[in-house]
């Protein structure tokens, strides 16, 4: 067991290392200048080229690379050019707000997907079923940003149940900072309205971030849960006479859920990188927003940080969800 | 934990309805803070070397000036300086500073943190300093005592007092004490060392900053704000959403529709005001088919004015490179609108005379405005048989593009703020040579314009100034180096329980907190 | 019933086109994506004022409400939502089918590549393909767009990009069965080379499971399209693509929805539509893999 566990941590540096040289080739093939943009419309020449010594950018490209490499093991994730701060400093600023809603998502997806997969599989081919498969497709069918802002015009413009946009109101303090996620800070200090408060504000993003990982993992659930029903083990068991509620428990869920796990893996990824859709329509200050500024300014080191960071967390919720893999499953960890 | 999900959502549920019922607007009201929605960001507040009305905002809140900017027309009134004194060449500018003006760590606001402002600016050279490059020197101010400042400019500029109200003073000691190795910039991106009103209580970077008041404020009087929030709210739409909850008391970004969509509303005051803003199409008249002078005009005439300000909504159509209200505006101008058969008269006189050309316009990608008004060009440009390939750029890239006339796209759509309210901030920032390459005038270049504005620039007799000025427009007109377009009107919505409120034509969306109260 | 019994694959052919009947579910999605092609193909001709598709605007008749000249109503520089949203369909539809095709065609070499020459070979362009994967797709596309300018050829290599390793995975795992199998074998003793084998025999044999992936992936590549287009990434006006004319309708809520969710419901329709359709393909061709 444990020689899996070094064997794939092991080879997350690799992946991570070209993972970085990917990303920073890409963003500095980037056409334009954000530099003339820093040294403001009156600058000359000279004043161009000292921005341009100030942050490196006339070296060249593998010197670059090298001074950025050992700068991120240094926690020099470089300077975004755009707001002057330090990368690391925007992405620890901005970071668990999409965590904050990604989590959320994924609770709502795992908590609801589950119960109705299991529903759609006793129910096979009854109308439960059939419907469940459509709302699914469906589900998945539908553009997040254009699901967020049906939500916003139905359950905040019109009929004014939830807040439009943000996470918190303006005029109250947020509470004490802890990990950067309302919801859990409040709950962490004790102050139940402030969470209350928060969960109104995540409430519309964290639905229309959930509903294609909810049908993805309803859909799973409900397939594993058909395969596991037919096997010989469970028909013998029910020839046997145990009754139906104690083998879904025994075989049903746990070969389910493992199933189910490697979707959580594969969606955790998905839905950080895909946040920027539903951080854009409800103002959410998340690292999605943060990239797109990034993008539309031209602005390399922010887009390297994020796509870094995502990939790291990608790779590690991966890993860990590999090694839960493991261990439900013996048969994986000898591969 | 799913139970304690599901448990967490029902306690919070009645929370939430049981939050919504006290108001929470009372607590804000006790605290009289000020929400604020806007689309801009505030990333720097060295007030050396950001730019951005978002950063003029806070800096004009959180440090002082010479002088200030207020009324309609605009005129300087005293800010850290009581009075002062212009010689009669017009070249020295005495001040006399304000006895009680103190920074926020106690000190006084002397002579000489007013000299080392002008000189970090200057040394920058960044942010603001333009306006005052080429007149302010290193050695052009003087402490002559602690309370009194004297300015020499290099060569004469009237609107000297114009431009000081962006000019911010800082704490020199402080300053000096976090200089570090880049003049203090690192420190003062996100540290304070002024003496304004306000000062900064939160920062969250992309989404809001709180200024608070400060207690013991050396300016007296002002409004009974105890602080404000600048909330960075990328839609326009949730910006109007929010003034019209309450939510929200000022949005400074919103379009004509929005404006139109709250008119009625109670609880919410319009201000649609007139101001300096001017935004024109430049086209290249240096590199590219709109080098000929009579394929500008016909281009000029073919374009459908009326579509434009159909989609602008609150704006005016301008008359040649000045808004009306500018000192020398010259009333009998002859514009340019909507004509085709004096079009093609032009069309025909070019070199190509049946069109037939495929020209490139550029314009900030995201800018809805600046997208509708694109494809009303192409539209109007078919009747010419000229194609047009619009390419949204991020302004970065048209920076950039517009440092060389042969980068330079054939039409190149610009706004233009005037930072003050005189004549020369506009026809010199955009249309002397010495700008070429500049974002502002990236290739137009007249001689006989360029001595009109520097003669100009340093008259002292105002008809002969006007006279300059009313020349200059019409060179301008004949020579038809921009399809002029609209001046939008400011466009703020305000809640009606904000009170103090003085519409100024210049930066006006810098909201200036002091004389704001909240009733 | 006749004694011959048919050839195999036109029998499983037909049960396959049986059972693609009996789920109405399918015969939805084929509905639907048998309207959007008609509605691609004929664009300009179908819409009722194609001028605007063209970029002609009408300044006078702006942001008005559906009714029966304007049946989706107009925009902001009152051109007909109708018609912008029936020519974004031949845009969204022929993306979608250029990034599948190229991150197919892209992949399907590779992964041959890969499966059949296995080894080092294998291991390099599997690791790439897996690096490809750590980026959230579209991030990369965001990024790689944004570079390359707007266009929508850009675009498509864009997301291509991001779409082929999944090929790559695919072919790569059909190859490498294929190739112990005794056809494969048989052709190599009578001395058929390497190009021979894989692109005219062991390809051929496994081009349903690729084709059932292009059917499936083709909703999620309008989908990202679409998603591209809203950030700002893509077309350059006046191309009505659904995404842009989506992004662009979003100041105009909620007092003139209708320049939004017209757009928004086309996406919607277009990859629930194919979704639909390639489900039942999958039915169709691959029933091992049916549930």
């Amino acid at each position: 067991m444990v020689g899996y566990i070094l064997r794939r941590l092991l080879l997350l540096v690799p992946v991570l290392l070209g993972l970085s040289m990917l990303v920073f080739a890409i963003a500095r093939l980037l056409p334009g200048d954000p530099v003339a943009l820093a040294a403001g419309p009156n600058a000359t020449a000279a004043d161009v080229a000292s921005v341009a010594r100030e942050f490196g950018l006339d070296k060249p490209l593998v010197v670059q690379y090298w001074h950025y490499l050992t700068g991120l093991f240094q926690g020099d994730w470089g300077v975004s050019i755009f707001t002057r701060r330090p990368v690391l400093e925007d992405l620890a600023a901005y970071l668990p707000a999409t965590l904050e809603l990604v989590l959320a998502a994924m609770l709502l997806a795992i908590g609801l997907g589950i119960p109705l997969g299991l529903m759609a599989a006793v129910f096979r081919n009854k109308w439960p079923d059939f419907l469940a498969r459509t709302v699914s497709l469906g589900a998945i069918s539908m553009p997040r940003f254009f699901l967020g802002l049906v939500f916003q015009l139905l359950f905040a413009m019109w009929l004014g149940w939830l807040p439009l946009s943000g996470r918190f109101p303006l005029t109250e303090d947020p509470p004490p900072h802890v990990t950067g996620m309302l919801t859990v800070d409040a709950l962490l200090s004790g102050q139940f309205h402030a969470f209350g408060v928060a969960l109104s504000y995540l409430a519309l993003p964290a639905i229309a971030m959930c509903l294609s990982p909810l049908a993805t993992i309803m859909r799973m659930m409900r397939a594993s849960t058909i395969e596991v029903l037919q096997q010989d083990y469970v028909l013998t068991e029910r020839a046997l006479g145990l009754s139906q509620k104690l083998i879904l428990f025994k075989y049903v869920l746990k070969n389910a859920i493992s199933a189910t796990l490697t979707v959580i893996g594969l969606y955790f990824g998905w839905l950080l990188g895909g946040t920027v859709l539903v951080e854009t329509v409800f103002d959410w200050p998340g690292i999605g927003l943060y990239a797109t500024q990034a993008v539309l300014t031209q602005d390399f080191m922010p887009i390297i940080g994020v796509t870094l960071c995502i990939g790291a967390i990608f790779v590690t919720v991966n890993l860990v969800v590999d090694m839960l893999y493991g261990l439900l499953n013996p048969k994986v960890r000898y591969q | 934990m799913l139970t304690t999900t599901r448990r967490g959502v029902m306690a919070g549920g009645a929370a939430l309805l049981a939050g919504m019922a006290t108001g929470r607007d009372a607590q804000a009201q006790s605290r009289r803070i000020l929400v604020m929605a806007s689309n801009q960001d505030i990333p720097n507040f060295d007030p050396h070397v950001a730019n951005g009305y978002s950063a003029s905002m806070a800096l004009r809140n959180t440090y002082d000036s010479l002088v200030g900017v207020a009324g309609n027309p605009p005129k300087p009134v005293p800010q850290l300086a009581q009075s002062w004194t212009i010689s009669d060449d017009g070249r020295e500018y005495t001040f006399k500073l304000d006895l009680a003006a103190k920074f926020h760590d106690g000190s006084p606001v002397n002579a000489e943190a007013v000299k080392y402002s002008f000189n970090r600016l200057l040394r920058l050279n960044r942010g603001n300093a333009w306006m005052i490059a080429g007149v302010v020197d290193q050695n052009s101010v003087e402490a002559i005592d602690a309370t009194t400042v004297r300015i020499r400019l290099v060569t004469p500029f009237v609107p000297f007092l114009s431009v000081l109200p962006w000019v911010w003073i800082v704490n020199p000691a402080q300053v000096e004490a976090n200089k570090g190795s880049d003049d203090g910039q690192a420190w003062l991106r996100s540290n304070l060392a002024g003496s304004g009103a306000f000062r900064l209580r939160r920062a969250e970077a992309g989404n809001l900053y709180e200024f608070e008041r400060v207690a013991d404020a050396w300016r007296k009087g002002g409004g009974n704000l105890t602080g404000a929030i600048w909330k960075i709210t990328r839609e326009t739409a949730t910006q109007r959403l929010m003034v019209q909850r309450g939510e929200a008391q000022i949005a400074v970004d919103l379009t004509s529709e929005d404006m139109d969509s709250l008119k009625g509303r109670s609880g919410v005051n319009l201000v649609i005001e007139p101001e300096y803003r001017t935004f024109s199409m430049k086209m290249n008249t240096r590199h590219g088919p709109l080098q000929d002078a009579n394929l500008r005009r016909a281009i000029a005439y073919a374009f459908n004015y009326q579509g434009m300000l159909d989609v602008a909504g609150y704006a005016e159509l301008m008359k040649g490179p000045f808004p009306e209200s500018i000192d020398g505006f010259d009333k009998e101008l002859p514009v340019y609108r909507t004509d085709l058969a004096r079009a093609k008269e032009f069309l025909a006189k070019s070199s190509t005379p049946n069109g037939g050309i495929k020209i490139t316009v550029a314009h900030v990608s995201g800018l809805e405005q600046q997208r509708r008004w694109a494809l009303v060009l192409l539209d109007s440009l078919r009747a010419l048989n000229i194609e047009l390939d619009i390419k949204p750029m991020i302004w970065p890239d048209m920076v950039s593009a517009a440092r060389s006339p042969e980068t330079t796209p054939d039409i190149f759509m610009v706004y233009q703020t005037a930072n003050y309210g005189d004549p020369d901030n506009l026809a010199f920032a955009g249309y002397h040579s010495s700008r070429n390459g500049g974002w502002q005038n990236p290739v137009y270049s007249n001689p006989e314009v360029d001595g009109l504005l520097t003669q100009a620039r340093a008259e002292s007799d105002p008809e002969k100034r006007r006279a300059l000025y009313v020349r200059f427009q019409r060179v301008l007109m004949e020579d038809s180096p921009d399809i002029f377009g609209v001046l939008e009107k400011r466009k703020l919505a305000m809640r009606s329980n904000v009170q103090g409120f003085a519409f100024t034509p210049v930066a006006s969306n810098a909201i200036d907190l002091f004389p704001l109260s909240l009733g | 019933m006749s004694t011959t019994t048919a050839h195999p694959r036109i029998e499983s052919w037909r049960r396959g086109l049986y059972r693609f009947r009996q789920s109405w579910v399918s015969v939805l999605g084929l509905l639907i994506v048998v309207v959007l092609l008609v509605l691609a193909i004929g664009g300009q001709h179908l819409a009722p004022y194609p001028q605007h598709i063209a970029g002609m605007v009408d300044t006078s008749a702006r942001l008005q409400a559906p009714s029966a000249t304007y049946w989706f109503g107009t925009n902001e520089l009152g051109q007909d939502v109708f018609s912008l949203v029936v020519a974004g369909t031949r845009i969204s539809l022929l993306a979608g089918m250029a990034v599948v095709i190229v991150g197919a065609a892209f992949g399907v070499f590779v992964g041959a590549i890969a499966g059949f020459f296995g080894g080092w070979v294998d291991e390099i362009l599997m690791r790439l393909a897996d690096l490809k994967l750590t980026i959230p797709g579209l991030i990369l596309a965001m990024a790689v767009a944004a570079a390359l300018g707007p266009g929508i050829g850009n675009m498509i290599f864009a997301i291509a990009l991001s779409w082929w390793p999944g090929y790559a995975r695919l072919v790569r795992g059909e190859v490498m069965a294929k190739r112990e199998e005794t056809f494969v074998l048989a052709s190599r003793a009578m001395g058929a080379g390497t190009n021979r084998l894989l692109w005219k025999h062991i390809l051929p044999n496994i081009m349903s499971p690729i084709i059932v992936k292009m059917s499936l992936d083709m909703g999620f590549a309008i989908l990202t399209v679409a998603s591209l287009g809203f950030i700002g990434i893509g077309v350059k006006p006046p191309t009505p693509e659904w995404g842009s004319l989506l992004s662009v309708a979003r100041v105009n809520m909620p007092d003139y929805w209708w320049t939004a969710i017209f757009p928004g419901l086309a996406i919607f329709m277009a990859v629930f539509g194919f979704n639909l359709l390639g489900d039942g393909l999958r039915d169709l061709l691959d029933p091992k893999a049916r549930r």
